[in-house]
């Protein structure tokens, strides 16, 4: 399975799109100082101001420039996507791949935590446990971490089952390929596509769980962060400032979430030939 | 169907253990770590002398297992500080409202999204087809408790046509028909953010298991046989497509019931989620604990009702055991 990722995204009008909104996000987080004038933690005076010159989506309830905790929420939301997607698809590979290849009792016990793992209600798991160790941003990602390897375990399992006993595999085996060379030329390789998809839905997992605990109350008390400022702005929803609090951070996640699902639904695609042939035959038909 | 079983006792036995040992790691008076500097503050001397007796807190690890684990076999899961009342009290009257609202969601959204799916997968590419495609793929790219703020900010705040939050309209007094009037009122937002944000996933599974279905020789037999259109959608197709649906159900319930704590958030809806959030600002650690119980508890029986079904619907899953 060779895919040229680069060919996807300039072919794909859903790559496209989705590219193009990260590549914003991504814009918003990096060049963030420089596309504000205020401080995201500053005072500016006044509270509940309209968008204006100065303040383009007006300030919070605390006097806040609501568009400079925008820009730097962003950060906030690439940092876990990025760390979550490299911890958990990590996990997911050393564990799946591990139980596939040594398999007998420790294979079976990690695929019983696997299913016992997916079974529970992950947010409330750790909405408890960052309760009792206080928040802090890298707790959060820990911890998100540890409960979204479980479902990539069980691709990366499968697929490694199917990968070992390839022809091509079984060949490199009678020339005398250590187990090290095979994982290292052949299996991880052929993996890579898979990994970066894995990456990808780990990718919005986080952001979606971070900002759900934020939300909810569990977030780093120093950190800005989207779910923070909804939970702030939804208590203010009898007052204007709705318009240009709650929404516009609403629709920076919504945006983010989307644009992340966009670039893993069209590499899922290319991936898999089935539906790649059903989208080539709609296409042609439309044609 | 034995193997799930194993399961679903492996996640209870990790929840009970999580439960008991995390308060007890933390440093300090495992009194303090159970209920919170804030919760002892609170609290009378006589009712923290009676907290310490009942759960053995001044013997060793083994007796504060053991009555841990009696009291939990007898529906005792601590007290809530903040509701002064026992914990399975306060959940008990939260869960039903929330049983309410995940259920007919469930429900709804299964039967729209299956047979949304089942018309579109039939008719792929068309453009009712790539429409829906477009249309749910982007709506289920939403995250919950926005998709709940926006209908919120429409219908509740902007158009005032339906009451913003709650589950009955408070000494209203209503009996009868007027009561559930009210409380369907009250759902009708929560409910329809619910269904909006399950359908996607329904909504695809079944198109693209229709879409794969359709391929198959025993469509074309039919085909060739001379069945109707419309029998060859519904009974051949359409029928087997609601495999992959049950088994995808299961998988979602974890989903659905933080999707309710979300929404419920939301719309300030008195069930579980609510009640978590309060817990959540007032620190009220055996509440949270008790609700992560209860949680798991309700995922892993709709997880086993699952299976049940699907033996039922696939007789190849019941001779194969």
């Amino acid at each position: 399975m060779h895919i040229d990722s680069m060919g996807i995204i300039t072919h794909d009008l859903m790559a496209r799109v989705g590219a193009l909104i990260m590549g914003i996000v991504i814009c918003m987080a990096v060049f963030a100082p420089q596309l504000s004038s205020f401080s995201p933690h500053d005072f500016t005076g006044k509270v509940f101001l309209p968008p204006g010159q100065d303040h383009p989506l007006g300030t919070d309830s605390m006097g806040q420039d609501i568009w400079a905790r925008l820009l730097y929420g962003a950060r906030t939301s690439l940092l876990v996507a990025g760390a979550v997607a490299l911890f958990s698809t990590a996990l997911s590979v050393l564990a799946g791949a591990s139980a596939a290849l040594a398999g007998g009792l420790y294979g079976r016990a990690v695929m019983r935590v696997v299913d016992a793992m997916i079974c529970l209600p992950a947010i409330v798991v750790m909405i408890l446990v960052a309760a009792y160790l206080r928040p802090t941003l890298p707790l959060l990602i820990i911890l998100i971490s540890a409960f979204s390897w479980p479902g990539g375990a069980r691709i990366i399992r499968s697929q490694v089952l199917s990968l070992k006993e390839m022809m091509h595999i079984n060949a490199a085996r009678t020339f005398g390929a250590g187990k090290g060379h095979i994982i290292a030329s052949h299996i991880i390789p052929e993996l890579s596509p898979i990994i970066s998809a894995q990456m990808l839905q780990d990718a919005r997992r986080a952001v979606f769980m971070e900002a759900g605990l934020a939300f909810m109350g569990v977030c780093d008390p120093g950190v800005i962060s989207w779910g923070k400022m909804m939970h702030q702005a939804l208590a203010f929803t009898y007052l204007d400032v709705w318009q240009w609090w709650l929404v516009p951070t609403g629709l920076a996640l919504s945006a983010t979430l989307v644009g992340i699902s966009l670039l893993s639904f069209s590499l899922e695609a290319a991936m898999d030939p089935r539906l790649r042939s059903i989208t080539k035959h709609g296409r042609a038909r439309l044609a | 169907m034995k193997a799930s079983l194993i399961n679903y006792l492996i996640a209870l036995a990790a929840i009970f253990s999580l439960n008991f040992i995390l308060p007890r790691l933390m440093p300090g008076d495992p009194m303090n770590a159970i209920y919170g500097d804030e919760a002892l503050v609170a609290m009378t001397p006589e009712l923290k002398a009676d907290l310490i007796r009942q759960f053995s807190l001044d013997r060793s690890w083994w007796d504060q297992l053991q009555s841990y684990i009696l009291g939990l076999l007898q529906g005792d899961m601590g007290f809530s500080y903040y509701y002064r009342d026992q914990v399975s009290t306060v959940i008990m009257g939260a869960l039903p409202w929330t049983l309410l609202l995940t259920g007919l969601a469930l429900a709804i959204a299964t039967l729209i999204g299956v047979a949304l799916g089942i018309e579109a997968g039939f008719k792929r590419g068309s453009l009712f087809d790539r429409g829906l495609v477009a249309g749910l793929m982007f709506l289920g790219g939403f995250p919950d408790f926005f998709i709940g703020i926006l209908l919120l900010l429409i219908f509740a705040v902007s158009l005032p046509v339906l009451p913003i939050s709650g589950a009955v309209s408070p000494y209203a007094g209503y009996h009868g028909l007027a009561y559930v009037l009210d409380v369907l009122r009250h759902l009708a937002l929560p409910l329809a953010s619910m269904i909006l944000v399950q359908l996607c996933g329904i909504f695809l599974l079944t198109r693209n298991t229709m879409v794969t279905l359709l391929a198959e020789s025993f469509i074309l037999t039919a085909r060739a046989k001379g069945c109707p259109e419309g029998i060859i959608k519904y009974s051949h197709a359409g029928r087997n497509s609601l495999l992959p649906v049950t088994t995808a159900t299961g998988l979602r319930i974890p989903n659905l019931l933080t999707g309710a704590i979300f929404i419920e958030i939301v719309f300030s809806y008195p069930g579980v989620g609510s009640l978590l959030n309060t817990a959540i600002s007032a620190r009220d650690y055996p509440l949270i604990q008790g609700i992560l119980l209860i949680v798991t508890l309700t995922v892993l029986t709709a997880n086993f009702l699952v299976d049940l079904l699907y033996t039922r619907l696939d007789p190849r899953v019941r001779y194969a055991h």
